[in-house]
């Protein structure tokens, strides 16, 4: 892990390129897709033969998670990868926050219900996104977690 | 559960996968972006398409379990930083789902008794 550049891409501003979306290549898409559906289907099954709670597990399983990885350590380096994963740890803490909205919620209106879930998810993941950047809790957990103690 | 639902959220739960990992694409910096590496896209679809199904009594224990699955995510990302950069993106993140079952299925098995 490279601390300079790490440091380098956390100093760039919040924000969201529309370019770069045309530099993703339908076989990604193709690859993410087949994930997806895969997962939703084993939710479902699982869900089927060993009840709705066990079912519900897979809804949070990063299934995902290591083809967006790969994708990015082979395109940008094992860094970028990094930070994306440090990313997905407080995008999960925000998973949480979804889930027990929708437990709370789903029985009283579950449109709605799903919808607040998804703004718990935004504002927790993002909330703490916002907290570590100001605080310099990155640069504590890099140091902790990382072999490069950068 | 019929084979036709099944499949139904197999799709949706694939497109909704699809739209945030485009999110995920534009979206800068890396760390930011990265947020949504760990977003509700096959739960919000597939709850959706379970309430829709079965009624919202029935959907309340699948999130359930995924809020117990979500502890499960969280150990995840932080044994695939801890790996990621010792053995690479793929080993890496691949032996991290070992976390995610250590604490997602000894949650369930723990809470389930």
């Amino acid at each position: 892990m490279e601390g300079r550049r790490l440091l380098e891409d956390d100093r760039e501003p919040v924000g969201f390129d529309w370019a770069r979306l045309a530099s993703v290549k339908p076989a990604d898409l193709g690859l993410r897709f087949g994930f997806g559906a895969v997962i939703a289907l084993l939710a479902s099954v699982a869900g089927t033969l060993g009840g709705p709670r066990f079912g519900g597990l897979f809804l949070a399983f990063p299934a995902v998670l290591p083809a967006t990885l790969t994708l990015i350590e082979k395109k940008e380096g094992t860094t970028k990868a990094w930070a994306d994963a440090s990313g997905g740890t407080l995008g999960a803490l925000g998973l949480g926050a979804f889930a027990v909205t929708t437990v709370l919620l789903l029985r009283w209106n579950p449109a709605a219900a799903l919808l607040l879930a998804l703004l718990a998810w935004t504002v927790v993941s993002a909330g703490l996104y916002f907290l570590f950047r100001a605080s310099g809790l990155f640069l504590r957990q890099d140091r902790l977690v990382s072999k490069a103690r950068s | 559960m019929s084979i036709s639902s099944v499949l139904l959220k197999a799709l949706v739960g694939g497109l909704a996968v699809v739209g945030f990992s485009l999110i995920g694409h534009g979206g800068h910096p890396k760390r930011f972006a990265g947020l949504v590496s760990a977003a509700p896209s096959v739960a919000v679809a597939s709850l959706a398409i379970t309430v829709v199904l079965k009624g919202a009594d029935a959907t309340v224990p699948y999130a359930q379990g995924m809020l117990i699955g979500s502890a499960g995510m969280v150990a995840y990302c932080l044994a695939s930083l801890y790996l990621i950069e010792r053995l690479h993106a793929l080993v890496g993140s691949i032996l991290a789902w070992l976390a995610w079952l250590l604490v997602a299925g000894g949650l369930y098995v723990a809470l389930e008794r």
